[in-house]
């Protein structure tokens, strides 16, 4: 068929323009779809349910600008949770951009719940290091942070003064976009001192963290945009989760299409060689 | 010498730290801290080689006029100036116009690089996501259905959808990620084996 | 009602013990895991009668607790203390307990080391069998073997080769797998006189590939190829570092991409941007999540531990192909204990499964 064989040098710039129509109309017009609630997704939120009032939860914004896309809609969901839980947030960050993204969800947030900096959270900002940091923060939280975000001493701030060891963190919640990450928290942290791990990765990353879930070493995880959609939907906040999800439906619809037809025109080609009196 | 120093070095520190690993003792812990802050001082230290490198490249081109010198003119200039903000225009932190930069220029530039992946995933399925063989008809087969799976629509098509994606991502997933990680980290044993022992040494320029 | 919590109060059972496998600053208390009861307060003191003092919060599902700032030499004593409605309640007194030094870490000895010990001498068996002359052979590699090729198609189309070494520090492993196969293709582009651009991400994996490129350039009897801005460090940026490379194969059109290393999420708009230009591609990788990504785009992917074994492979050295097949009969070792594992646990026999159980 003649249109198959025009399919089959079709211009990537049409398959582009595709793509970002597939993006920005659902944008504008939202399908409002339902997200169901995956196993992973719920363990973490069930998790946070279970702390106590007070208790201090780790947060660990593990990635920069470029995947902020998929992961600052699960950093606001997740700090929006805690704080309605009234547990402690004392976040830092493995990437040196993350800690500025984090701290502006903290902040923001932070204003609607009426939480104050020092006693209900702190932002102690990136540690470099890796791994070898991760071993001596858990041993010693001082070894490693002396000051916070702004430069002020962590000891002048009381929930500073409350965090001296891994003992004194009830979870660590790691929002990790690659290396550093989730997997140092998991080798490292959790190994050595036992903390409990929940993380929120790129889509890109989930599946490689499914082996640390099934043997217990990760309590539960957020995979893409799609993991924070469905815990916006569980702490019942509409955010950028929930409003991506229309057009990431759309676009996943539209890659199955293009494989379809890929497939389609391959079987086209087979047929035409395999025509008597195909060249 | 030129070679044997260096391969003295690896050997040593390499073997240090491999037995640093299994004895607990302070001391012997402590020193293996030490030799892994050493190599992030180190590291610091080559940024400032780093960015002496890109100036000298890009001063070259200036100088010479060479094809798209405008380009590192215009990239100097954000060195310089982000260099300027950073250091100077700064209180206990980073200051208002760094910031600015940060939020306003280096945030959305690297958020469009990462969005270019969502194109080239669709021009890359269309074109080499192809049923040729059973293997990759069997991968074809996951990963659609995974693709639906993992999105609204598919649970409104059928709710048994994300279930079955579950169980693709819990049962063979983990099971051939596990197979590939475990043959990885064994292949990277064995190469740092080599490079303890001397036996591969391409990697410091030198022959076999 | 104080019957019950006498019941509760000799239930809960403490013990302390010097913490295994540590440095001997640390004391270990544990008791059974109870979700019924409060958070509760752990207290220490040198007399088993008085003195106890508070030294940190425990939940009662907790079931562990490690003193580390134990003094090594003395005894000390631990009990827990927390509240009900009845009012305050106490465990009993654990003790005396003293924290030891461990010189070595058995449980890491016993599980990590033997089988990394057993691997060794596997490794190094098949390279002295290899350097008794005996002849090692390996599977076919595709990626690799075609590697002459894709530098002999760049030269005759006069453009240049692009090798783009990962985004990671030499500290990362993949980096090393990386260089031993640049020190490979650059001697071959020397050779040619083809023209060879090495973007790195790090400063220090451009002083290393610059000296990699410079050796193999004398090696190939050719140090006037040898072009120092050729080897150039771009960004440590990861999204910045990638729209560089591709405005580097976008404006000079490499015939021929290599992508060995370790890559992120840049591996398939690095790709996919190579393929545009009509570039040849043979790409490695031990990152799994990029691998499919890769074996989409390119030509010919090297996948996992292939990578690793690139070096040996293009080398053909006996010694160094000696130590894959080393690898491959550690892996069947692996499969075997795998193997043996599982049927141990269908069986019900844990005392395999609990010989590699998760400790510090």
């Amino acid at each position: 068929m003649k249109i198959l064989d025009k399919l089959a040098v079709l211009d990537r710039r049409i398959i582009y323009l595709l793509v970002g129509l597939a993006v920005i109309i659902p944008m504008l017009i939202p399908l409002g779809l339902p997200v169901d609630i995956t196993r992973p997704v719920q363990n973490v939120y069930d998790k946070i349910e279970s702390l106590t009032e007070g208790s201090i939860v780790l947060m660990s914004t593990d990635y920069d600008p470029g995947s902020e896309a998929e992961l600052y809609p699960a950093t606001e969901a997740i700090i929006e949770h805690c704080f309605r839980r009234n547990l402690k947030i004392y976040m830092m960050g493995l990437w040196p951009a993350g800690s500025a993204l984090g701290e502006r969800a903290l902040d923001t947030l932070a204003r609607v719940h009426g939480k104050r900096y020092g006693s209900d959270y702190v932002n102690v900002g990136y540690r470099p290091g890796g791994a070898v940091m991760l071993l001596s923060l858990g041993r010693n939280f001082r070894d490693v942070i002396r000051v916070d975000y702004t430069g002020r001493p962590i000891d002048s701030l009381e929930l500073g003064r409350q965090v001296r060891s891994a003992r004194d963190i009830t979870l660590v919640m790691t929002l990790s976009a690659g290396d550093p990450g989730v997997i140092h928290w998991v080798q490292y942290f959790h190994a050595r001192f036992g903390t409990p791990i929940c993380a929120a990765t790129t889509a890109i990353m989930a599946p490689r963290q499914y082996p640390y879930m099934n043997s217990g070493q990760l309590v539960g995880l957020l995979g893409g945009l799609k993991g924070a959609a469905e815990y916006e939907t569980l702490v019942k906040r509409r955010g950028r989760g929930l409003t991506g999800m229309d057009s990431q439906s759309i676009v996943h619809v539209l890659l199955v299409l293009f494989i379809i037809l890929g497939n389609v025109i391959l079987i086209n080609q087979k047929r035409k060689k395999s025509a008597p009196g195909a060249g | 010498m030129k070679r044997t120093i260096p391969l003295v070095i690896v050997f040593t520190c390499g073997f240090f730290m491999l037995t640093a690993f299994f004895i607990p003792v302070r001391f012997v812990q402590d020193m293996s801290q030490m030799l892994q802050n050493w190599y992030v001082g180190v590291a610091a230290f080559f940024v400032f080689i780093g960015i002496i490198n890109l100036i000298k490249i890009n001063l070259e081109k200036i100088q010479r006029k060479l094809r798209d010198w405008q380009y590192s003119f215009i990239l100097l200039g954000f060195l310089f100036f982000m260099m300027f903000a950073g250091f100077v225009l700064r209180g206990h932190t980073a200051g208002p116009v760094f910031q600015y930069m940060f939020n306003y220029f280096y945030t959305p530039c690297s958020a469009t690089m990462f969005s270019l992946l969502a194109f080239f995933v669709a021009s890359a399925s269309f074109r080499a996501f192809r049923a040729k063989t059973p293997e990759a008809t069997l991968l074809l087969i996951a990963a659609v259905i995974v693709m639906i799976g993992r999105i609204p629509v598919g649970y409104s098509i059928w709710h048994g959808f994300p279930s079955l994606v579950e169980w693709i991502m819990t049962v063979p997933n983990t099971a051939a990620n596990r197979g590939i990680i475990f043959g990885i980290n064994l292949g990277l044993i064995s190469m740092a084996l080599r490079v303890l022992l001397g036996i591969e040494r391409s990697y410091m320029g030198g022959g076999d | 009602m104080f019957w019950i919590g006498f019941l509760i109060i000799s239930a809960l059972n403490i013990e302390a013990f010097d913490t295994p496998n540590d440095d001997g600053s640390s004391i270990t208390i544990t008791w059974p895991a109870d979700t019924n009861l409060p958070v509760m307060e752990i207290m220490r003191s040198l007399d088993p009668g008085r003195g106890f003092e508070k030294i940190g919060d425990v939940a009662l599902r907790d079931s562990l607790f490690q003193d580390a700032a134990a003094a090594r030499g003395k005894d000390y004593f631990y009990r827990l203390r927390w509240t009900d409605p009845e009012g305050e309640k106490f465990s009993n007194v654990a003790g005396p307990v003293r924290a030891r030094i461990q010189l070595l870490n058995f449980f890491r000895l016993r599980n990590i080391g033997l089988l990394i010990a057993i691997l060794f001498a596997v490794i190094i068996f098949y390279i002295r069998h290899a350097r008794s002359g005996k002849k090692v052979t390996i599977r076919r590699i595709p990626g690799l073997t075609a590697v002459d090729d894709a530098i002999g198609r760049a030269t005759e189309m006069g453009k240049p080769v692009l090798f783009v070494p990962g985004i990671m520090d030499i500290d990362e492993p993949q980096t090393i797998a990386a260089m031993s196969i640049l020190a490979r293709v650059a001697e071959k582009t020397a050779e040619y006189g083809t023209t060879l651009f090495v973007p790195t991400c790090h400063a220090m994996a451009m002083t290393m590939a610059q000296q990699v490129v410079k050796e193999s350039a004398i090696r190939a009897g050719r140090p006037d190829w040898y072009n120092i801005d050729n080897i150039r460090y771009l960004t440590d940026d990861q999204f910045g570092y990638v729209s560089a490379v591709d405005g580097i194969m976008l404006r000079d059109r490499p015939a021929t991409n290599f992508y060995l290393g370790s890559f992120y999420a840049e591996s398939l708009i690095l790709a996919e941007t190579g393929h545009s230009t009509g570039a040849i591609q043979i790409a490695g990788t031990a990152m799994s999540d990029q691998l499919p990504f890769f074996v989409a785009a390119c030509d010919y992917t090297l996948l996992g531990e292939e990578l690793y074994a690139a070096s040996a492979y293009l080398s053909q050295e006996p010694v160094q192909l000696g130590s894959l097949k080393g690898q491959d009969l550690g892996k069947f070792l692996f499969i075997a204990i795998i193997i043996f594992g599982v049927i141990t646990r269908l069986l019900g026999w844990n005392f395999f499964y609990n010989l590699f159980s998760v400790q510090q």
